[in-house]
């Protein structure tokens, strides 16, 4: 630290101005992003590129109203939120058998749960049209939903397998002891410890849902359409509305930035699937 | 199997197991387990078993009614389609270019903010590395679309700035490929940063401060100090790029869909145009399992690699 | 006997009564059973159906049928439709592109006219189908001798120019053939990072279409031969292929990128002086919004080969799905009619539609008041109906076609290995689908 304490200033000042042009690089893009959508097409077909323009809110009111992207920002909402709840639900007990109990073939069903993480949504995707399309599912949130458990159910068992193991064994011993069944040690004892990670869990796997393009493309194509699907369907090859793209973007990753600002101290441990804390 | 559960990461690894604790009745384990891998089954198990069985026939969405069953024929189509192979060497080789840089620049990144001093600075940098890796991928794509335009992108402005371009970048083969690297190295270079800050915060202060006193080396503390920390951080990091690589879909699908060509025909770009675009369900569920196998046994590779390390 | 005559005098009662009957009926009265009734639709954004949105408020309106318009690129358009269909979706009215009619129409996925026209109730007596440009009832809506779609959003290629350039370079009128665009306009326009012509070939359907089968049938080349077997390979295919390949000196880096906004723009921004490209893109460069050369446009049939003027067509017709139910049927049915009507054909274009119907153009006025209208009206008389052959088979050929159809012009195979690969591949999808054995008739 000595060393450190006495770095000339000189040296502070390379780090801070290194520091700023990684955040620059980092935050540029979404500059662009906003600024383009406040253009007309006019001013957004300018070359080269205008920096100083009259900042116009046409393509949101546009989107949002006339093309349906509001409507589709719904559906992801409820997508989202459904599957983070279900996952949640279904992943906890998982989480916690994994992290108490001893039994046979744990090991395979750990690395059956990894491989989740690996499989590509679209080794899934045409059976699982040809399915939906055979049980009435097609074009409805749920077929979503339950597509989206693939990736947000290990998610949540992983994070959380991570975060009861770090709950001391010797509270639910003791409780063991005191006579509590197991259902009442996970509920009552476990789980309001384990609270940050259901939390981190269930923001990530709000990301992920939220983000989502290949299932929703190929399974909701009307109704249940999802706002990373509708901002796809501007890119016609007639005329690219470059304004009104960037502000259906902005619509679609504003509120995930927010959730991942909010939970960014515990973004890379829940991405590293809680192999890296 | 009685170890299993000290194998497992993160694992706490009591020295003895606990007495109780741990054995409890198959029922009360089965009623934990069941929600989670009955949904897992029948959302990921089912499909792929659907998929298995329609890979066996000559299964085409616009002509279903002569579909027939064509045995292994769709997987020696697949095996000995140089199409197929071109896709995965080139998701190999975004692989083996776009991750050294993201390793490289993150760790740069990681030292930079691991240093003491400009605390505020460094704070407000970690929420501008938060940003990119939350971004909707699709619209990461988008976003390339709009600045690397030739004509009203603002890319080819700032080249202008420096007296180079306008470079046409997504309409020429490598410059695609490159844009790709790029767009995948600014989403997840500050993933792979935050990661291996993760990891240097594990060195022992005192280890790291005897070392500086010893050297001014920044290489000598990195190599022989830091380094072994880093290891577990490192190789998570290969392991969850490999899986990403390998789905890699959203982002080039937005920003060039596989082309100009095929200069960015990814793997899964390439299995979603079967299915998507030529209808061609079955040879579409065979490349989707020769996939499958292939990131089974690079997952199985990861895994023992990962149980070496920790 | 008697009652053959009873028959025959009733027959003729009826045939007499018709045009009584004729003259009462109405959009109104057609649609009041189905009044309610809720269609749904895939458009594309283009301006022709910006146009037709425009009118469908008088439909629902008249009609009480509502309409349900979901807008989508037109690269996705075939997938979500062969999707719903496969899936028994929503979709009541197929939209279809002429080279997705033969796969539609096979798959059973669209009803015939003739349970419509046939249906006294349901039928204009105004519907006059001979008014409709033969070629393009032909090519856009039927398959196998059957009548399926009328043609609502129709195309023909045209050369569009840059007047105030080819004036400035010395040429008082457009290029008549290829062969002139290579020798004189091209090294005359290319010039101060401003090229003579540009040529969209984006790999998707513009590839196949707007590129690689441009070149072909005006050198006297063709996708396939008599028993179906690969022409690519033939001299004149060869040649058409090759001459597009020395074409690309005149035009900008990077063309297999650019679709069709790209190629449009760079000519309304002035810096490509020639484009070949569909009529609808009229409405896009006479937009002062859009454009920079609306004084200087010219717009000109497609330069001739030397197998003559065989420009690109292109175009979409609309047609009942099987899947809709009975009301939805006749609903979808009266908004076809509706939309292509020769009543409203004129509305249509004004709009920013382009029309299938003859008369429209003969109006007086209109020809002079849309400029494209001449050379659309002359390539419609001579276009090729399989310009791209319109099988259930082209959706899985095209996306061959592309692929090797863009490593060709970037050099990566040759012309004629870039053939050949296309032609084998071509060649397997035809045998799997049944050409060579017999159990399929040879139609495109």
């Amino acid at each position: 630290m000595a060393r450190a304490a006495a770095a000339p200033a000189q040296n502070l000042w390379a780090q801070g101005v290194l520091l700023l042009l990684i955040g620059l690089f980092c935050v540029f893009p979404f500059y662009w992003m906003v600024t383009t959508s406040l253009k007309t097409q006019v001013v957004a077909l300018q070359s080269p590129p205008a920096w100083w323009f009259t900042p116009t809110l046409n393509n949101y009111r546009e989107v949002l109203f006339v093309d349906g992207v509001g409507r589709s920002l719904v559906n992801s909402l409820i997508v989202a939120v459904c599957t983070t709840a279900l996952a949640v639900v279904l992943g906890l007990p998982a989480a916690y058998a994994l992290a108490r109990f001893e039994f046979g073939g744990k090991r395979e069903l750990w690395f059956w749960f990894i491989t989740n993480r690996f499989v590509s949504p679209v080794v899934l995707a045409f059976p699982v049209f040809l399915i939906s399309r055979e049980i009435g599912l097609r074009d409805t949130h749920l077929a979503l939903i339950l597509m989206y458990l693939t990736f947000t159910l290990p998610i949540v068992i992983w994070i959380c397998t991570d975060q009861f193991r770090s709950i001391p064994r010797e509270l639910d011993e003791a409780a063991l002891l005191e006579g509590c069944s197991q259902a009442r040690i996970f509920w009552s004892i476990c789980l309001p410890l384990a609270m940050p990670g259901v939390a981190v869990s269930a923001i990530l796997s709000f990301i992920f849902s939220w983000n989502e393009l290949l299932f929703a493309y190929i399974l909701a194509p009307n109704a249940a359409k999802t706002a990373p699907a509708m901002a796809i369907t501007f890119m016609e090859g007639y005329d690219v509305p470059f304004g009104k793209i960037m502000a259906t973007s902005t619509l679609i990753v504003v509120p995930v930035l927010v959730f991942a600002l909010l939970a960014s101290r515990h973004l890379v441990r829940g991405l590293t699937m809680g192999a890296v804390k | 199997m009685t170890a299993a559960a000290e194998t497992v990461p993160g694992a706490a690894a009591p020295a003895a197991p606990p007495p109780v604790l741990g054995r409890v009745r198959r029922r009360t384990v089965a009623a934990f387990l069941a929600p989670a891998v009955i949904a897992l089954l029948a959302v990921g198990i089912v499909p792929l078993i659907y998929a298995v069985w329609r890979s066996l026939y000559d299964f085409n969405l616009t002509r279903v009614a002569r579909t027939r069953f064509v045995g292994l024929d769709n997987y020696a189509t697949v095996l000995t389609d140089p199409t197929f192979w071109a896709a995965m060497r080139r998701t190999a080789f975004l692989f083996v270019t776009a991750v050294p840089v993201q390793i490289a620049l993150g760790l740069l990144i990681a030292l930079l903010l691991h240093r003491p001093g400009l605390g505020m600075a460094k704070a407000l940098t970690r929420l501008a590395l938060v940003l990119p890796m939350a971004t909707t991928y699709a619209v990461v794509g988008l976003l390339a679309q709009v600045t690397m335009n030739q004509r009203y992108g603002v890319f080819n402005q700032m080249l202008g700035w420096v007296g180079l371009g306008p470079v046409n970048i997504l309409g020429n083969p490598q410059n695609a490929f490159w844009a790709v690297v790029f767009w995948d190295v600014w989403q997840w270079t500050p993933f792979v940063a935050l990661v291996l800050l993760a990891g240097l915060s594990t060195v022992p202060p005192e280890v790291e401060e005897a070392a500086r006193l010893e050297t001014r080396s920044h290489w000598t503390i990195l190599r022989h100090v830091q380094l072994p920390f880093l290891i577990p951080s490192l190789v998570a990091v290969l392991i969850l790029r490999t899986a990403d690589t390998l789905k890699l879909f959203d982002m080039v699908f937005t920003m060039t869909r596989g082309g100009p060509g095929n200069a960015t025909e990814f793997i899964a770009i390439l299995i979603e145009r079967t299915g998507n675009r030529q209808f061609n369900i079955g040879m579409a569920s065979a490349q989707a399992i020769v996939l499958l196998v292939i990131t089974i046994v690079l997952a199985r590779l990861y895994v023992r690699l990962f149980y070496r390390e920790t | 006997m008697t009652r053959i005559s009873w028959a025959s005098a009733l027959a003729l009662g009826a045939a007499l009564a018709m045009p009584a009957a004729a003259q009462e009926w109405s959009l109104e009265a057609a649609a009041e059973p189905y009044a309610g009734t809720q269609l749904d639709v895939l458009f594309l954004d283009r301006p022709g159906y910006a146009a037709a949105l425009q009118m469908i408020p008088e439909f629902t309106e008249r009609t009480g049928i509502t309409v349900n318009v979901t807008t989508v690129p037109y690269e996705n358009a075939l997938g979500e439709q062969v999707r719903d269909f496969v899936a028994g979706g929503d979709l009541d009215i197929a939209l279809i592109d002429l080279v997705w009619i033969g796969n539609f129409a096979e798959n059973g996925w669209i009803v015939p006219i003739t349970e419509f026209t046939e249906n006294p109730d349901l039928v204009d007596p105004n519907l006059n189908l001979d008014d409709f440009f033969p070629l393009l009832l032909d090519a856009f809506g039927s398959w196998g001798g059957v009548t399926y779609g009328l043609p609502f959003d129709n195309y023909s290629g045209l050369l569009f120019y840059n007047r105030c350039m080819l004036e400035e370079a010395g040429f008082d009128r457009p290029p008549e053939t290829w062969q002139e665009v290579m020798d004189t306009y091209g090294p005359a326009l290319t010039k101060d990072g401003r090229y003579a012509f540009a040529l969209q070939s984006k790999r998707n359907e513009t590839q196949s279409a707007d590129s690689f089968a441009r070149f072909l049938w005006p050198f006297g080349g063709s996708f396939l031969d008599a028993e179906f077997r690969s022409n690519l390979l033939s001299p004149e295919s060869q040649a058409g292929l090759q001459f597009r390949q020395d074409l690309m000196q005149f035009m900008p880096e990077g063309i297999v990128a650019w679709d069709h906004a790209e190629t449009v723009n760079a000519l309304a921004q002035g810096d490509v002086a020639m484009i070949t490209e569909w009529s609808s893109f009229y409405f896009t460069l006479t937009n002062p919004d859009t454009s920079t050369i609306v004084d200087c446009l010219g717009v000109a049939p497609e330069p001739e080969g030397p197998a003559g003027r065989r420009p690109a067509l292109g175009g979409f017709s609309l047609a009942v799905a099987s899947q809709a139910d009975e009301a939805e049927r006749a609903a979808g049915w009266l908004l076809i009619q509706w939309l292509t009507s020769a009543e409203n054909a004129e509305r249509y274009l004004r709009l920013g539609g382009v029309p299938g119907r003859q008369a429209v153009y003969e109006i007086p006025g209109v020809a002079e008041e849309f400029a494209f209208v001449p050379a659309l009206v002359e390539s419609w008389q001579e276009g090729v109906p399989e310009f791209r052959p319109r099988f259930a088979e082209w959706p899985e050929i095209t996306e061959i076609v592309q692929e090797h159809g863009t490593r060709m012009m970037l050099g990566e195979v040759s012309v004629e290995e870039g053939a050949r690969l296309i032609g084998e591949q071509m060649e397997a999808v035809l045998e799997a689908a049944g050409y060579y054995d017999g159990t399929k008739p040879l139609v495109q």
